[in-house]
């Protein structure tokens, strides 16, 4: 299981801060996201900031990062303002 | 004094709180061109006044209250004032920026500017209004918090006011108007100084625009682009600006433990989401604002503004306090008593760790809050001797005490919560800004090192120009009235939309080796003309308000000359390059062990922005530069006056004697 915390706009049209999804990679995660809430498609969770245990999905293999057991996914949506 | 331009009162006035009577002060149509209005008009009307260092809580010290064009026009986020001063906690310039509705009623009531000198001998409030200035006696406002004493005045006029800390002389104290503060540099100690509790400004006249159906079509035109943009249309609506904090702690950028670190583990408790969910009442924002980034929270029944992501920062992870209704609860507490979040957050950090390095007990410890409000309270009275020295700010703090390499302030004015070795570009504008270790006056490019987008923090190249740029860039929308987050549409959609589209990767993959482009678009920016509206409308919409013929060009030339003007009168203050300084933690420290990136690398950058800036190795201002913004030569225009009543009263002296001759 891959534990998947929520900030920004995908924590509040999500409506839940955290859960837990079992996902062998980022784009299976992606679909179960949008099969447990259709909020969000998959494409457009694909334009969302995904960090894998502290390193952002870009620098591992995007969508095809492969997940494990007690990894820490975290989606965020752009920010800025202060 | 009437101007040829639109959008303007054409009227700035003099008060002199000592002999308690006002003057015009004959501000020209070249001034106004020039440099447009607030923090830049007020530069140079302050260029007039400060000739040399004095004492910024002294009678010597000069208030200007500045609007900009766009005030009252219903351009978009287009509320904002300016109020300058000599700062009683660096000794320099301030500049500090405020919403609400104070602009307008200023404007309405007939008034660009406000020029307050001297120092009353009884304690007052100044009543501005189309007929004039008043002097209202306000002893019985003494002590009042900022909201009891902006309900206390009453009427229909906005209010400027000062808490228990601007009457105390906090030399971080702040000026408040409805809920919203012009914060940093002690403009609040500066109107205590002056024994002014407030500044009226009531007014029903209505300005005159240049072209006003093309200004209708621009103010619609304008608000649809804020309001398609992700940032201002979406993430800060909805979430406010508290909605960084998750993203800095994942930058490395959240200033945590007085800046000992990058990262807060328990910061998932204290984060804009969790502020959403636990405590928002609405969303609000200034007049004629389409963003709404303010929150309007609920704290123990009581409807109070929530706190912005600086303070969640500081008085959360910087102080080791994962309590979000201490944070939303302490704001409020600062707010009321009339002190700049940042700066005491800032100050309370330092102390805590000279109490653990045992250089000076104050009874603050990290992570221990039940003290806090007690002290906030002591601060902004100095009702007690740890309250009398906090409120000095840290920088005295580590002149009696010690602890220099942490005392995290740049020319006496403490950091705000981002941590710049995660950002290192971000850190040498914290050391260049002409007042002091602000983020906003620093450039704030830690939006394009890890916040909007994301380009390599840790490099060297072209940060310095990235840093002008954006000095420039915010220094005219300021000027003009505007709200700095009008600026985000500045950055393409697509960037914040699609961040991982191979195009978004590629703008921020080559933006930092673009600084040789940008350093020609710096240093020539007059060679800039184009206007491209849904990247920066400033220009068009300030043509169709004043009638001047302005390029994004001329606007970041404007923007520069007054970055080099404030510079030019803090050099006459005693700023030299050595005051462009960072603590040694930030420049000597790793943030994290063994990785050498970690670290402001900062005389190399500082190196690259004098000669971006047209700078000397000493941090002067070069004649050239000074010539070529058009500000080598100001003449005093003050004096103007004089020679203009002086040849009125020649003339006058003369016909008598011209006629009896002719006779």
């Amino acid at each position: 299981m891959v534990k998947v915390e929520f900030f920004g706009l995908y924590r509040l049209n999500y409506k839940m801060k955290e859960c837990e999804i079992d996902a062998a990679d980022i784009m299976e995660l992606f679909r179960k996201l949008n099969e447990m809430n259709p909020v969000y498609s998959v494409k457009e969770l694909k334009n969302s900031i995904v960090i894998i245990n502290d390193v952002n999905f870009n620098n591992l293999k995007k969508y095809r990062t492969k997940l494990h057991d007690g990894d820490n996914v975290l989606i965020m949506s752009p920010a800025s303002g202060g | 004094m009437a101007t040829k331009y639109g959008a303007y009162c054409g009227r700035v006035i003099k008060i002199d709180l000592t002999k308690q009577t006002w003057e015009e002060y004959p501000v020209s149509d070249k001034d106004r061109k020039k440099f447009l209005g607030g923090k830049i008009l007020a530069a140079r009307i302050l260029n007039d006044f400060i000739k040399g260092p004095i004492d910024p809580l002294g009678e010597e010290n000069v208030m200007v209250i500045t609007s900009g064009p766009l005030n009252g026009t219903g351009c978009p986020s287009s509320s904002r004032f300016n109020v300058s001063a000599v700062s009683p906690l660096t000794g320099i310039l301030t500049s500090s920026n405020c919403g609400g509705g104070f602009a307008m009623a200023m404007k309405r009531a007939g008034y660009d500017a406000v020029i307050i000198t001297g120092k009353s001998p009884n304690f007052i409030y100044l009543d501005i209004t189309a007929r004039g200035v008043e002097f209202k006696d306000a002893e019985k406002f003494r002590g009042m918090l900022t909201m009891d004493t902006q309900k206390a005045i009453g009427g229909r006029g906005s209010k400027l006011v000062i808490g228990p800390a601007g009457e105390h002389l906090v030399r971080y104290a702040c000026a408040v108007s409805d809920d919203r503060a012009a914060g940093r540099g002690g403009i609040g100690a500066v109107m205590g100084s002056k024994n002014l509790k407030a500044v009226v400004a009531t007014g029903t006249g209505m300005l005159e625009y240049y072209d006003e159906e093309r200004l209708r079509e621009i103010k619609c035109k304008w608000t649809e682009i804020l309001r398609s943009h992700p940032l201002t249309g979406e993430q800060l609506p909805k979430l406010g600006t508290a909605a960084l904090l998750a993203s800095m702690n994942q930058k490395n950028i959240l200033a945590t433990r007085n800046f000992a670190a990058g990262r807060y583990e328990h910061y998932r408790n204290i984060t804009g989401e969790e502020m959403a969910e636990k405590y928002l009442i609405k969303n609000k924002g200034c007049l004629t604002c389409p963003i709404q980034c303010a929150r309007v929270v609920d704290l123990d029944g009581m409807t109070v503004k929530g706190p912005e992501v600086e303070i969640m920062g500081l008085m959360g992870a910087n102080i080791l306090n994962d309590n979000l209704y201490d944070i939303i609860k302490w704001n409020y507490e600062m707010d009321e008593l009339g002190m700049d979040t940042i700066s005491a957050s800032g100050t309370i950090a330092f102390a805590m760790e000279l109490n653990e390095n045992k250089l000076w007990d104050s009874g603050l410890h990290f992570g221990k809050t039940d003290n806090i409000s007690q002290i906030l309270h002591e601060i902004a009275f100095r009702s007690t001797e740890v309250g009398d020295k906090l409120a000095n700010g840290s920088r005295e703090l580590m002149r009696e005490f010690g602890g220099e390499d942490y005392c995290i302030q740049v020319k006496g004015m403490e950091l705000s919560a981002y941590e710049p070795r995660g950002a290192v570009g971000q850190g040498l504008g914290y050391s260049v800004s002409n007042r002091g270790g602000c983020h906003l006056n620093a450039g704030y490019e830690v939006v394009v090192e890890g916040l909007g987008l994301t380009i390599n923090p840790y490099t060297k190249h072209g940060k310095a120009q990235i840093a002008i740029m954006f000095q420039n860039l915010m220094e005219a929308v300021s000027a003009g009235g505007n709200c700095l987050f009008t600026t985000y549409a500045f950055f393409p959609p697509f960037l914040f939309r699609k961040p991982n589209w191979f195009l978004s990767k590629a703008v921020n993959g080559v933006l930092p080796y673009l600084g040789g482009v940008l350093k020609i678009a710096n240093k020539l920016p007059g060679m800039l003309k184009v206007n491209l509206f849904t990247m920066l409308p400033h220009p068009v919409a300030l043509h169709a308000a004043t009638g001047m013929r302005l390029t994004m060009g001329d606007l970041m030339k404007i923007g520069a000359r007054g970055f080099n003007l404030e510079r030019s009168i803090n050099q006459r203050l005693g700023i030299t390059a050595k005051d462009d300084k960072l603590p040694r933690r930030l420049t000597d420290e790793e943030q994290i062990p063994g990785d050498k990136r970690t670290k402001v690398p900062q005389a190399a950058l500082k190196k690259q922005f004098y000669r971006g800036r047209g700078w000397d190795k000493n941090g002067f201002v070069k004649k050239s530069t000074l010539l070529y913004y058009g500000i080598a030569h100001l003449d005093d225009i003050g004096s103007r006056e004089l020679e203009s009543e002086f040849e009125h009263r020649m003339k006058k002296r003369r016909r008598p004697a011209r006629a009896a001759k002719e006779s």
